[in-house]
């Protein structure tokens, strides 16, 4: 990594927080990036960075993310890629970020998908998906406190609609 | 409020506690906008978690009725492959030429159609060369799946099917072909069946004198040749004989069509004849070969011949000359795959040659089956035969390697046929098996086992197999549709 990379820049949440940070952690998201080449180098540092829609504890964890994957190849933004295909390999180090409470969980998922961190933001979803994947649509509920809003003949009609995924 | 808490029991506070909680859980898909759960239902490719899901709630079955889930699913499901023929098959339909993400035009023909399968195939089971009605019907990506899925899970463990004995005797069934619209069935005492796709029998074509042993349909029309020497030209509407082509000084062996008008025909008495079925006229004889023509293959102007000189002849179908002849072969030569650019041809010699049509040269020599090769279908990269010692073969074109080796019968592998997802099997042993194209794994075997299988063929959602059973010929006629009104 060029020197000039080692740069320390400012993020300030919306509750108020700044936070220090590597240039090259903070722009693992392509909207930090973006901004940084729009005020160009020399502004850099010099004023925080406002990003509204994150909060402190948020911001903290996802640059916790960020600072593990900054040597990363940077993401091509293709979303058909074959990384993306295959839903259950999470490695190791960002299954274990991902132990969250689930608030945090769909926190960062925002957070990912509002600051433009395409891997991030899978990892996130492939959470969330492996903790779909082989519950009964009422254990999907008990999981995510989702409420059942069908009535019982919707409720009957939908369960017959999706009888032919079931196991024959 | 706080004082209020503060006056309370543990007990009251415990109640507090279970009464409040609930309230203060929440769903966390409330704050996720509609564009994300769809990412992280992206991710599933069990179309039964989905299935699941789509019951949870108003929401998420909203969500689930997103057709991009399932056109992803489709595409992981290698259910694609169709999607992106059905533009190309209904393209004078204004409802395809803008082919959106929640209408899908799919048009029957291509549910039913096997592009490559035509030209690999030496049997007989060939498939269907009719020029399909065109019938538009639209649908949406979670039907298309729901219906793949369905065809998929039937062929792996459902299906109906009926059997049917279609002589009193136990003829030998010399040729099966298997369109959208006729299941036709030659034998060797002369006589040619027609049933509709369901077994059905819909007419009885009768005039050869002796066994036939190779057909052809397109569309409504078939040509026929055997014993006789005679290429006789049919109507299947009206199971009328149009034409009786005469020429041959002996039997017919093999039968192809390169168009509508134009059939070609080879014989044991050495030649090939290019015949105008519209006129019934024959316009050219193909002059070369030293011994019986056993089996062709045509691929736009291109024909080219198998025989019992061991050699095989690349000719032009419109100049009538022979372009290359392709020697090598220690034995007779009893099938050949041509996909435009690489010939197969199996062999009595044991082994399988690949050959490049343009230039004559030898690519490969693939060894390893331990008896005659008599069927192959070329797919793509993808090559597969079968031989007398039983085996089925998966071959590699790009490297010419060996794939699969697949113990499929304990006899003679009589007839042969695969798609991308499986290879259909049957045996002088009186099987039917079906395999995974993939993985080489055995699926299922399908029919009643017979004393033998003559000819099996198949598509999309049927597979029609004819064997000896109790002395007689029987059709086993398979469905893997799911029924109408689940879709």
């Amino acid at each position: 990594m060029a020197e000039s990379k080692q740069q320390m820049l400012h993020l300030a949440t919306n509750d108020h927080a700044v936070i220090q940070v590597e240039r090259q952690v903070a722009e693992r998201s392509i909207v930090v990036k973006h901004m940084l080449e729009d005020i160009g180098d020399e502004a850099v540092g010099k004023e925080p960075i406002p990003l509204p829609n994150v909060n402190e504890a948020v911001l903290r964890k996802v640059l916790e993310w960020c600072d593990h994957h900054k040597n990363d190849p940077p993401s091509t933004g293709d979303d058909d890629n074959e990384s993306r295909k295959k839903t259950t390999d999470i490695e190791e180090w960002d299954q274990k970020f991902m132990q969250v409470d689930q608030e945090m969980l769909f926190e960062i998922i925002l957070a990912a998908n509002y600051l433009d961190i395409k891997p991030l933001l899978d990892v996130g979803c492939k959470t969330v998906a492996n903790m779909i994947k082989g519950k009964s649509p009422e254990e999907i509920r008990k999981t995510f406190n989702i409420t059942n809003d069908f009535t019982p003949e919707e409720e009957e009609q939908i369960r017959r609609e999706n009888e032919w995924a079931e196991d024959r | 409020l706080a004082d209020l808490l503060n006056l309370c029991t543990a007990q009251q506070l415990s109640f507090v506690h279970q009464f409040v909680s609930p309230l203060l859980k929440k769903d966390p898909f409330t704050s996720l906008p509609d564009e994300l759960c769809l990412r992280i239902l992206s991710f599933i490719d069990d179309p039964k978690v989905l299935a699941r899901a789509s019951q949870v709630s108003r929401r998420w079955r909203d969500l689930l009725s997103d057709d991009m889930t399932w056109k992803n699913l489709c595409v992981k499901h290698d259910y694609g492959r169709r999607l992106s023929e059905v533009y190309h098959h209904s393209l004078p339909m204004p409802a395809a030429q803008r082919p959106s993400a929640n209408a899908v035009v799919l048009e029957d023909a291509a549910n039913h159609s096997f592009p490559g399968a035509m030209g690999g195939i030496y049997t007989s089971s060939a498939m269907n060369l009719d020029v399909p009605a065109v019938k538009v019907r639209p649908r949406s990506y979670k039907s298309h799946f729901k219906q793949r899925y369905l065809v998929e899970a039937a062929w792996r463990s459902g299906g109906t099917s009926i059997s049917k004995n279609i002589t009193s005797d136990a003829g030998v069934v010399t040729s099966l072909h298997l369109t959208n619209k006729y299941i036709i069935v030659a034998l060797d005492n002369a006589k040619i069946h027609v049933f509709d796709t369901k077994g059905t029998a819909l007419k009885t074509l009768q005039g050869h004198v002796m066994g036939v042993w190779a057909m052809v349909p397109w569309d409504d029309v078939l040509v026929s040749g055997g014993c006789d020497r005679d290429v006789r030209v049919w109507d299947l509407n009206t199971g009328a004989c149009d034409h009786v082509l005469r020429g041959h000084t002996s039997t017919v062996r093999c039968l192809k069509m390169c168009d509508e008008n134009t059939a070609i025909s080879g014989s044991r008495d050495t030649t090939l004849r290019v015949w105008d079925i519209k006129t019934g006229l024959c316009r050219n004889v193909l002059v070369g070969h030293q011994a019986s023509v056993r089996c062709l293959e045509i691929k736009g102007d291109i024909v080219v011949s198998g025989s019992y000189d061991t050699t095989a002849k690349v000719w032009s179908i419109s100049e009538g000359r022979c372009l290359q002849t392709l020697s090598g072969h220690f034995s007779q030569i009893y099938a050949i795959a041509f996909d435009g650019e690489r010939i197969a041809t199996g062999s009595l010699d044991t082994s399988v040659r690949i050959w490049n049509a343009k230039t004559g040269e030898a690519l490969a020599i693939l060894q390893g089956h331990t008896s005659l090769v008599g069927q192959l279908q070329m797919r793509g990269d993808t090559l597969v035969t079968g031989g007398s010692d039983g085996s089925v073969r998966v071959w590699s074109l790009e490297k010419f390697i060996p794939i699969h080796r697949l113990a499929a019968h304990d006899n003679s592998v009589t007839s042969l046929q695969f798609d991308d997802t499986r290879i259909v099997s049957g045996g002088s042993d009186g099987r039917v098996k079906v395999w995974d194209v993939k993985t080489g794994q055995l699926v299922r075997e399908l029919i009643q086992p017979a004393e033998a299988v003559w000819r099996v063929a198949f598509e999309d959602e049927k597979c029609v197999a004819m064997a000896l059973r109790q002395g007689r010929t029987f059709m086993e006629v398979w469905s893997f549709s799911p029924p109408e009104d689940i879709l």
